[in-house]
């Protein structure tokens, strides 16, 4: 909280929401959505399918219409303003190039939209090219004839050649195998970095929003759960969804004081009623809250094992241990436990 | 299976046949025809080009481009009607798409003469529906255009309308959505993007209605009779009293593969850049 509040007066806020909200017939699917975006920030908004993640950017591109609430870049309101005459750019799921032209061509479209001479728009294409690492020879090539990356990297390079002063990406990388979406990840952290231009991102995926974000916004159900930098999402969960969203997590319930899930007394400063702990956090040893479990499951992660745990009342568990483990046989149980300090308490 | 033993040759034949008699022969008996000398009933090897170039000395061009025009009037008046009423079809009418693209079809199964003659009564002077109704009605008297070239372009625009939206309704809705959107987000108005966008990805559509359209148009004869008055002649006309009431074949045959040429010259540059995969999906 602090820290985020420190992030949003360094630098100008380029683009706010206040209450931006919309509605489909009866149904929300974005309710009430404030953020302040500070210039050259890297914000990706996660939610899972239908969190109304896609209809957030669709709102902030120009593409919908807000039922209520305003938006606002650097001060002036554009909430009616149409998405051709935003100085925003869109990079969608399905890329949407133009199948019928030519990389250069697609490139070169906004330029030719606002009246660039042949000449310039041309010497500026083939600029966008390096940057996102295509040579001078796709100028030419028509999009039809470029594989899944190389479309991706046109499609990056139309919405970089509108010179937008934000660009938003609705899940470009979800249709691309694991392999390439991680090293473009990479590349559109270091695009960020270099052109300093504000990126919001959209994504199902918090480990893609880990990779490349300054700040997390997390949706559900069109509310905005909670915002802040990875750190914090990842360490101060604000609610049981937030944590679980963020992959394999332990959550144990505190009843009378107690954790039932594993027979232990939970600490007396107990500060909410679950308590979350991390799997690379519930460690083979004594520690603070100490348990037996029985080991159900051991898969290899490469560097890591991850050990799936059953407690004497039956409840599951996930730990995460440094290198082979190969004590952790399926079937033997052990003492695992966790530090108090390493618990992120919540409420809900 | 074997090459010699393959089914397609015989599924092929009937239609095979069916071509040679009813298409390839009678180009062929045509042809043959127009190199015979003037008013001659029968086919020799005597051939002579006198009667092509009777035709273009004897003022046969005017007809030729009496049809052409009307053909490229109609066939640029339809493409203007169906542009829009396709893409208010294909995005916004919904549920009642297909019940007003059925009402557009219904008149395609109802005989052209007696639509023809529907129009004619309503365009009638005094009496006729339009001019009738607005006198009874309010008091207004107006004229008539029936028995004009204008009244012929207007039964040719109605009657070949229905060519040209359905398809276009398919062109149109071969244009996605995320395209149009991509557009408009790069910074393009309405109109850059129908000039960058819709209309090139609807273009096989287009094309194939523009082609029907002007090929139907420029072998129409019924609206310059019917609605036209015969204010001017179209070549078809032209060919149709050569045959018979000048007993001219060899004349009338030449004026026929002149418009076989014509036509064939102005389609199949056009036939040869349609793209028919882009429109079945592959």
């Amino acid at each position: 909280m602090t820290a985020e509040a420190a992030r949003a007066t360094d630098r100008p806020v380029i683009l706010s929401l206040a209450g931006l909200s919309k509605k489909f017939g009866d149904t929300s699917a974005v309710k009430q959505v404030s953020i302040d975006i500070p210039e050259g920030e890297f914000l990706t908004i996660v939610g899972p399918s239908g969190s109304g993640k896609s209809t957030l950017v669709r709102l902030l591109a120009g593409l919908e219409t807000p039922t209520s609430g305003t938006l606002k870049l650097r001060g002036k309101d554009i909430t009616a303003v149409p998405a051709n005459r935003r100085p925003t750019a869109l990079v969608f799921q399905s890329l949407a190039l133009f199948d019928h032209r030519t990389v250069g061509q697609n490139i070169e479209f906004a330029m030719k939209m606002k009246g660039v001479p042949a000449d310039k728009r041309k010497a500026r294409a083939l600029e966008l090219l390096a940057l996102v690492r295509l040579s001078d020879s796709y100028y030419e090539r028509p999009v039809t004839h470029c594989s899944g990356g190389e479309r991706q990297r046109v499609a990056l390079a139309r919405a970089f050649a509108s010179d937008p002063e934000i660009l938003f990406f609705d899940e470009p990388l979800s249709a691309i195998d694991y392999r390439l979406r991680k090293t473009l990840e990479v590349e559109l952290k270091e695009l960020h970095q270099r052109t300093g231009r504000t990126f919001v991102y959209i994504t199902h995926s918090l480990e893609e929003a880990m990779i490349m974000s300054d700040r997390i916004a997390i949706l559900k159900d069109g509310d905005l759960i909670q915002i802040g930098t990875p750190a914090e999402i990842y360490r101060q969960p604000r609610d049981r969804f937030v944590a679980s969203f963020m992959g394999e997590v332990n959550i144990l319930g505190v009843e009378d004081g107690t954790f039932p899930d594993i027979g232990h007394p939970a600490p007396g400063d107990a500060a909410g009623a679950y308590a979350i702990v991390r799997p690379e956090d519930l460690l083979p040893g004594s520690r603070d809250v100490t348990a037996e479990y029985a080991v159900t499951q051991r898969l290899m992660l490469g560097s890591r094992t991850q050990l799936h745990l059953a407690s004497p009342s039956g409840a599951s568990f996930v730990s995460e241990i440094a290198g082979e483990a190969e004590a952790f046989e399926v079937g033997t149980s052990h003492a695992f436990g966790f530090d108090t300090d390493r618990i992120a308490w919540v409420d809900r | 299976m074997t090459r010699a033993g393959s089914p397609g040759p015989w599924f092929a034949a009937p239609v095979a046949i069916f071509m040679l008699l009813c298409f390839a022969g009678p180009i062929l008996i045509v042809t043959w025809f127009s190199l015979m000398p003037g008013r001659t009933f029968e086919l020799t090897t005597a051939f002579t080009l006198e009667n092509y170039v009777a035709a273009i000395s004897d003022g046969y061009a005017r007809p030729m481009m009496w049809s052409l025009l009307g053909a490229a009037i109609t066939t640029i008046v339809t493409a203007l009607l169906a542009w829009p009423s396709a893409i208010i079809l294909h995005r916004y009418a919904g549920r009642w798409a297909s019940l007003v693209s059925a009402l557009i079809a219904l008149p395609i199964f109802i005989s052209e003469s007696v639509r023809l003659f529907g129009m004619s009564v309503f365009m009638m002077p005094r009496g006729g529906i339009l001019a009738g109704s607005l006198n009874a009605a309010f008091g207004i008297e107006i004229g008539s255009i029936l028995n004009t070239w204008n009244a012929a372009l207007v039964g040719m625009i109605y009657i070949h309308l229905p060519f040209m939206l359905f398809p276009l309704l398919l062109g149109v809705s071969l244009i996605p959505a995320d395209r149009i959107e991509a557009a408009r987000d790069l910074g393009a108005n309405r109109w850059q993007v129908m000039r960058e966008v819709e209309l090139p990805l609807a273009a096989p559509g287009l094309m194939i209605g523009a082609l029907l359209t002007f090929v139907l148009c420029l072998g129409a004869n019924a609206e310059a009779a019917i609605l036209g008055g015969r204010a001017v002649t179209v070549i078809t006309a032209a060919i149709e009293q050569r045959f018979n009431y000048a007993q001219d074949w060899p004349m009338g045959a030449a004026l026929t593969v002149g418009v076989i040429a014509i036509t064939a010259a102005i389609v199949l540059p056009v036939l040869s850049r349609l793209d028919l995969n882009r429109l079945t999906k592959r």
